[in-house]
């Protein structure tokens, strides 16, 4: 163990892990804004014959490991931070997506038909009604996301996207334990991070009257 | 007034029709109960009328204008909907799901305010201690009077209910339709009411559908359809008790009579004159305190032969529960005739003796109502 290879490691992790959040949070912020509306898309009536083609798509992407997705994406999109992310949103997708058409769908048919039978519009159930009462497992879909999201991400560093990654990869180049160890360590400390600050914001997201009746 | 022209359903994968050629009215201010068994197609009725399904073909008019020449979420504002499920959204407040109509209309929070507190009195609930609850808080029972609240928030003149008092025990069902029927009786909304229960249809409705397999088979007042059940499909739906259910149409107040005499306690002696003299087929035993306690027939009389004044007043007082309020059903007399083995009850208004109902009363009215 050497001290000094510690030190030098940390020094590193603030640029790292800044670099790793801001990885993070924009290709969560893309697979929201992608898979939101996919989900609520595909539990429209006149969309859900789509549903088990879109599914099975994002299905293949999840099936590829993480580090195919982050090989396959350099030849198309390059090197760099950009890439990484593009590879990332491909990985989070999917459990996004699911998440929400299983809330929308979760969603009691007879809340839905009273709020359409007092003359609610379409658009004023689904935000109203239906996205409020599927939060829940939206929230779960996005937490999984991003806890998946943190660990692969650890491997952008392998076409130059940088982050916790480039800690452990020099740590492995090199053998440097000690920066495996600090490369490991806060990204499993980030992933647990998301996950909890992830589940604090489902529970406060939550609507009032469920928290009653769990 | 709802019209129903021709009206049939045939859902996407089907051949049998759900509702078949249905020609229907339902008059201003009238309570419709669509009533038959599960799959007739009395719900798919209901949720036409709001446009909730469209019609195959055929056509609905609201006041003399086809429902399809109104936006969907238009007609369906202007339209009180009650389901069995209620439906009430969960992460809502009570004053909120209460006051889902009139934020669609666009009312002001005061005016919504007020209407909310109005509307939980109304349906028997204390506006302060539920308005901010939340549904899950809710006993089933109080979740359908918000329902029916809701419903009516904006005020419609039309209301659909589908099952309304149908998932709540049976006791709560009867209060709930008893307070729903007193509030129509002032609100004097069209009702279309659609239940399985045919006890409920004769209680509720105005007018009575019976629908079989998607066909109207028989339309009519509870009267005239126990009276006169159309066929056998009618007749086994209405069931063996045809003729005491008829009874539940009609108050006992409505039979009542006044061949009685009233006995003091000093005139027991005589009381075989006294009654002769009156032409009365039964005594009332009165106390001190002008109050009935006691009832006895010529029949009692006959069977006790020549007996003391003590015994009479014991054969009369042996019956001191033989009277019946006035407002109740021609049915409860009937059933507390058997109870106490008397052809004869005594009835009251509160305390006050207003008559006696005799089971030739009974039955002579059902030999009239027969008739008609």
């Amino acid at each position: 163990m050497n001290w000094e290879r510690y030190l030098d490691a940390l020094s590193r992790v603030p640029h790292e892990l800044a670099i790793h959040i801001i990885m993070v949070l924009i290709s969560l912020a893309v697979a929201i804004a992608v898979s939101l509306p996919i989900g609520v898309i595909l539990t429209r009536p006149r969309f859900r014959k789509l549903g088990a083609l879109v599914m099975n798509i994002l299905n293949i992407f999840q099936a590829f490991p993480g580090m195919a997705i982050i090989a396959l994406t350099m030849p198309v999109l390059g090197l760099g931070l950009k890439p990484a992310i593009g590879a990332l949103v491909v990985q989070a997708l999917l459990p996004i997506a699911r998440n929400t058409i299983a809330g929308l769908y979760g969603v009691d048919p007879n809340i839905k038909e009273a709020a359409q039978g007092m003359g609610m519009s379409e658009k004023k159930v689904l935000f109203e009604v239906e996205l409020p009462l599927a939060m829940p497992v939206i929230l779960a879909g996005i937490r999984t996301s991003a806890v998946y999201v943190v660990s692969v991400g650890t491997l952008a560093a392998y076409i130059d996207g940088g982050g916790l990654g480039n800690l452990i990869i020099t740590g492995l180049n090199m053998l440097w334990a000690e920066f495996i160890i600090v490369g490991a360590g806060f990204g499993a400390l980030l992933a647990i991070f998301f996950d909890r600050g992830l589940s604090y914001v489902e529970y406060k997201l939550t609507p009032p009257g469920f928290s009653i009746i769990k | 007034m709802i019209e129903l022209h021709n009206v049939t359903k045939i859902y996407a994968g089907q051949t049998v029709p759900a509702v078949n050629n249905l020609t229907l009215k339902i008059e201003e201010g009238e309570t419709c109960v669509f009533v038959g068994p599960s799959g007739c197609g009395k719900s798919t009725i209901l949720r036409m009328i709001n446009r909730m399904i469209e019609q195959t073909s055929g056509t609905i008019l609201i006041n003399n204008k086809d429902i399809r020449e109104t936006d969907p979420d238009r007609l369906r504002m202007g339209i009180g909907y009650v389901i069995q499920q209620i439906g009430l959204l969960p992460h809502r407040t009570i004053a909120e799901n209460i006051s889902i109509v009139p934020r669609l209309y666009g009312w002001d929070k005061e005016r919504i305010r007020k209407r909310v507190d109005e509307l939980l009195e109304l349906v028997g609930l204390d506006p302060d201690e539920t308005r901010s609850k939340f549904p899950a808080q809710l006993s089933g029972g109080q979740m359908q009077r918000v329902g029916v609240a809701r419903a009516m928030a904006a005020d419609p003149p039309i209301m659909l209910m589908d099952e309304p008092f149908g998932a709540v025990d049976p006791i709560v069902r009867g209060h709930l339709q008893d307070e729903f029927l007193k509030l129509q009786r002032e609100m004097k909304k069209t009702i279309c009411f659609v239940t399985h229960d045919i006890n409920e249809a004769i209680k509720m409705g105005d007018k009575i559908a019976i629908f079989e397999k998607g066909q109207l088979v028989q339309h009519g007042t509870p009267q005239e359809i126990l009276a006169n059940p159309k066929n056998e499909f009618v007749r086994t739906f209405i069931g063996y008790d045809r003729v005491v259910k008829m009874l539940t149409l009609f108050q006992v107040r409505s039979i009542t009579k006044g061949n009685y005499s009233i006995i003091r306690e000093n005139e027991l002696a005589n009381i075989r004159q006294k009654m002769d003299d009156e032409g009365a087929a039964v005594g009332i035993l009165m106390n001190e305190s002008t109050r009935p306690c006691g009832l006895i027939t010529r029949d009692d009389l006959e069977k006790a032969g020549d007996v003391s004044p003590e015994k009479i007043k014991e054969i009369a007082c042996s019956k001191k529960d033989a009277f019946i309020d006035g407002d109740l059903l021609l049915n409860d007399a009937l059933s507390l005739m058997l109870e106490w083995d008397s052809d004869y009850l005594g009835v009251v208004d509160g305390t006050q003796l207003i008559g006696v109902v005799s089971l030739g009363d009974i039955r002579e009215c059902v030999r009239r109502k027969e008739g008609e």
